[in-house]
């Protein structure tokens, strides 16, 4: 019976411990979107000329980018198999 | 002669005993899996090393005053502790067997005044707490290590690309699962009569599936101190194992044509967002689960040092000099629990085989998630990046990588996978939280 109580309880932790998470990273992603939200609407990034954008900001020449190092990537892979 | 004879009844060849001898051993084989493997380096160097040093006969490193007074001291010392701990010794019983009965009521049933006086008298005939004993009660018994260093993990997170795709907080979330399935299993095995775990000794083992070393070692200091070397070594082992043990699991779960599946790019993320980010975690935190506060508390904190950018200094040292220091300590800290007492036992296998079931069940849950949510959204989701759940940062968003590739050359979700992988470092957090409050 003491195993039986264990098990229920091991059982209850479990469903309680993965519905807490579930419910706590829900709320999570619903507080960040309405962040983002508010933060891109009321106080966006000053767009001062030296833009601070980080890694991914350049996106206009992207497609440029992406084709000329795919290019060279294709290039250099087909030289290296042979 | 006799001087002789003393010195020889010293030496560790002497008083070493069959269990610490193995214990030896599997320290030198976890500084070999560190050196010679790279199996997570930074901490099973310190682990193994203090694992050794745990071990060394007499030296009693890993002791307390108490513990080493009544391992070492002379019979007329270990009389005045059995007045004050309230033992009769047999008068007829050698010195050994005196021992043994101080060590059992020491450790279980004596009362903390009694404890106390014990302990005065073996500090007065000039014992002391071991070194690594002193270590382990700063360190971690008052659960300052893991939280530095999770400050420290928080200083080195990027959360921008969890905050270009919130929703991927959801497959961090059902990594989780193998946390909770494993303790289950714990459970499961001791009603069953194989192994003999508590409840708090099962939540403690389940962590070691978040795959998160510091959220691992603080849980089980919190609910589980006996287990505490078993389930850092597992952790750690499992986490440099993340490369074999995923790609296996991942693969069987996904068809050709999901793995290929490229997701669209990310949107950039402003810095005012990535600030204002680990102060709603910690205001939810706050709300809803105060558990979770001191590691979810320090992890935000050391994000924002990171993120706000006005403490360069501070995150500097947060990620860089900090951590290294305390990884050296909680390093040894963790060995001087590698004493043979406790870790060679049954259970000990026990934790190492649940670990792996652990790591299992969450890359499997987070990718079954990921799958759920491919099917169900209208952006494209490459179920790989699930695995990523599990936290294991950065290795496991590595192998999200790397698998996708092996389907698509021209397919790269490591950023994709970044997001699910920090996720599961706030989703184990966040399940630690309520293992300790709910049993705590």
């Amino acid at each position: 019976m003491q195993d039986m109580q264990l098990l229920e309880e091991g059982l209850s932790l479990m469903a309680l411990g993965m519905g807490f998470v579930f419910v706590f990273l829900t709320l999570l992603v619903i507080v960040t979107t309405l962040m983002s939200k508010i933060i891109g609407r009321f106080f966006p990034e000053p767009v001062a000329p030296p833009v601070p954008a980080r890694g991914r900001g350049a996106a206009p020449q992207d497609d440029d980018v992406m084709v000329a190092i795919s290019a060279a990537v294709h290039h250099y892979r087909r030289r290296h198999r042979r | 002669m006799e001087k002789l004879l003393t010195l020889w009844y010293g030496s560790g060849v002497y008083n070493l005993t069959p269990g610490q001898a193995v214990m030896i051993l599997v320290g030198m084989l976890l500084l070999y899996l560190a050196i010679a493997k790279k199996f997570e380096p930074l901490l099973l160097v310190p682990i193994g090393f203090g694992g050794i040093l745990a071990n060394i006969p007499e030296a009693g490193l890993a002791l307390s005053a108490l513990d080493q007074a009544i391992e070492v001291a002379k019979p007329a010392v270990l009389q005045q502790l059995a007045t004050a701990l309230g033992v009769t010794l047999d008068p007829l019983a050698n010195a050994e067997a005196w021992r043994e009965s101080l060590k059992g009521v020491a450790h279980d049933g004596a009362a903390p005044d009694a404890l106390r006086a014990a302990r005065d008298i073996a500090v007065g005939v000039g014992y002391g707490d071991g070194m690594l004993y002193s270590f382990y009660k700063v360190a971690i018994a008052s659960g300052i290590a893991p939280l530095i260093i999770f400050m420290g993990v928080g200083a080195m997170t990027d959360f921008g690309p969890l905050l270009a795709n919130p929703r991927t907080l959801f497959l961090g979330a059902a990594a989780q699962f193998g946390i909770f399935a494993t303790l289950f299993g714990a459970v499961g095995l001791s009603s069953l009569g194989v192994m003999d775990f508590s409840l708090n000794q099962a939540a403690a083992i389940g962590i070691i599936g978040g795959a998160d070393g510091p959220t691992s070692i603080y849980v089980s200091s919190v609910l589980a101190p006996e287990l505490l070397g078993a389930i850092a070594v597992a952790a750690y082992a499992y986490m440099a194992l993340v490369p074999l043990i995923q790609p296996p699991i991942m693969k069987l779960l996904t068809s050709k044509r999901e793995r290929e599946i490229t997701m669209t790019q990310l949107r950039p993320v402003s810095k005012r967002e990535k600030i204002a980010f680990p102060i709603a975690i910690l205001l939810l935190v706050a709300f809803f689960l105060p558990d979770a506060a001191p590691l979810l508390g320090m992890f935000c904190f050391g994000n924002l040092m990171r993120e706000c950018g006005v403490v360069e200094r501070l995150s500097d040292t947060a990620q860089n000099a900090l951590i290294n220091i305390v990884t050296i300590i909680l390093g040894l800290s963790v060995g001087s629990k590698l004493m043979a007492e406790s870790f060679l036992a049954v259970e000990t296998l026990g934790i190492l085989a649940l670990g792996i079931v652990a790591f299992g069940i969450g890359t499997a849950a987070g990718v079954l998630m990921a799958k759920l949510m491919n099917a169900v959204s209208r952006i494209p989701i490459n179920p790989l990046i699930g695995s990523a759940g599990v936290s294991a940062v950065p290795m496991a968003a590595r192998v999200s990588n790397k698998v996708g590739l092996e389907a698509n050359p021209h397919n790269f979700l490591l950023m994709h996978a970044m997001g699910p992988n920090v996720a599961g470092v706030i989703g184990s957090a966040v399940a630690a939280g309520v293992m300790i409050k709910y049993l705590g």
